[in-house]
């Protein structure tokens, strides 16, 4: 195999956010830049392009913390989306039951919770580096007493767990069934 | 030697390098204590507990804390960008890192110019960067679970967030399916170990074994028995298996451990890791 080596901005981000105007991709990419992401100011394919004809370039895995960290300073975007295959996140769950336990899964992140006490036995899957976090602040909890992941996270595997959650809160809330 | 390179959760951590070792539930890189959870501090547990059964040196470790920002992550890839040459390990496995496509790369690039090519193994997210990156052929094994596996199949998707829905449905029974488009597309590593209700470990496309009991279910709730399969197969072959054979024999050890603390979904990782050796010694 033979890896390439490039001499400049070697960034590949494989997302993009968009924007209603020029003025505001300049002001998030500052924003962006500020907090050490990596990104880079370019032009979106015809394919994704709404708004304006400026977008900013990030690492698609790193959506959760880019959109709330632009929410915080209230700088406002159109958009997150991957440059490549679906646009939108997976929204569909799976649903498994153990004896008093049930565990739902979302993509590759799965949580289990005990349908009686609402406490979070496990949390299982991903593979992003706030996963170890976010699984040592919720074990042992409830899903009634814990923040939802989205808030904490900064990864797609967080997203992804933040799904499981909000539905395994919706199954608990109604009686565990 | 067996090098194992991650992230942990714990923000305070700069990065460590050294000789890890399982100490109750907590892993020791010199006097610097890890809690053996989800993750990479759950893989370098297992290969802990496994090297030493096998009377084998402990794992070395490239550890960094990191809370998914990013920050830790970049100092290891830096770290491997300029020393893995230097180091040359003969297993090298890449763990818990933010995917960054064009560091892996340059990770790839670096242990190529090792004085022997590691075995490359890559678990969780490096495993999702080195597909997004298209560098699947340089890896010797990938561990996918059956949502990875759909991802791997999956052609230009970057994260498993992103699959499709049809793919997600995709149950057991349609993994060759998954297999054959992940071969076909160079997405896959040259051994997939697919954890499932049945594992699967596949060469070149082949599916070369498959195991389904005992069966566990719980297995697929706790946190890390993913983890510490792939930390089991480093261990093994660090010992002289060939990555096929530390595949199946880890595969068979987790089911087994499994077993042997009677598993529920709320057992803890902590335990799994603890019952390897004792089911070591019953194989």
């Amino acid at each position: 195999m033979v890896f390439g080596i490039k001499k400049h901005n070697s960034f590949e981000g494989d997302g993009l956010v968009l924007f209603h105007t020029v003025e505001e991709a300049i002001a998030a990419e500052k924003i962006l830049k500020e907090y050490k992401y990596e990104v880079k100011l370019v032009a979106p394919p015809p394919k994704l392009r709404k708004g304006c004809d400026l977008a900013v370039e990030i690492n698609i895995v790193e959506k959760a913390g880019v959109e709330r960290l632009l929410q915080e300073k209230e700088a406002s975007f159109l958009e997150i989306l991957p440059l490549k295959g679906a646009e939108a996140l997976l929204d569909i769950v799976k649903i498994k039951d153990f004896a008093d336990a049930c565990m739902v899964k979302a993509g590759n992140m799965k949580l289990t919770f005990d349908r009686n006490t609402g406490v979070i036995l496990n949390i299982s899957g991903g593979g992003c580096p706030d996963i170890p976090f976010l699984h040592i602040s919720m074990l042992d909890k409830k899903l009634t007493e814990v923040s939802r992941p989205r808030e904490n996270g900064y990864t797609l595997c967080a997203l992804m767990l933040d799904r499981a959650f909000a539905e395994a809160l919706e199954i608990f809330s109604r009686g565990g069934n | 030697m067996l090098l194992i390179c991650g992230t942990v959760p714990r923000l305070d951590l700069p990065l460590i390098n050294g000789e890890a070792k399982l100490e109750g539930d907590n892993l020791l890189v010199g006097d610097i204590k890890i809690p053996c959870t989800l993750g990479t501090a759950a893989l370098t547990s297992a290969a802990c507990v496994t090297s030493q059964y096998l009377k084998k040196s402990p794992p070395q470790v490239v550890l960094v804390g990191d809370n998914g920002s990013g920050k830790g992550s970049k100092f290891l890839y830096d770290y491997l960008i300029e020393n893995i040459s230097r180091i040359s390990p003969d297993v090298l496995v890449i763990h818990y890192i933010l995917p960054v496509m064009g560091l892996m790369k340059k990770v790839c690039a670096a242990a190529a110019a090792c004085s022997k090519k590691p075995v490359m193994i890559a678990d969780a997210s490096s495993m999702y960067a080195a597909k997004a990156a298209r560098l699947a052929l340089f890896f010797d094994i990938f561990t996918p679970d059956l949502c990875e596996m759909a991802f791997l199949a999956d052609p230009d998707v970057i994260h498993p967030a992103y699959i499709s829905h049809h793919l997600f449905h995709a149950e057991i029974a349609q993994v060759q399916e998954l297999i054959s488009a992940a071969y076909k597309q160079k997405s896959a590593a040259k051994i997939l170990v697919i954890k499932g209700a049945t594992d699967h470990v596949v060469r070149d496309g082949e599916i070369i074994f498959t195991i389904s009991e005992p069966d566990i279910p719980a297995l697929e709730a706790i946190g890390g028995t993913g983890d510490t399969i792939s930390g089991m197969i480093g261990a093994f072959i660090d010992s002289g298996l060939t990555a096929h054979e530390a595949a199946i024999m880890a595969v068979k050890t987790n089911r087994k451990a499994g077993e042997y603390v009677k598993a529920t979904p709320a057992t803890k990782i902590r335990e799994i890791v603890a019952a390897i050796p004792k089911t070591l010694n019953h194989n």
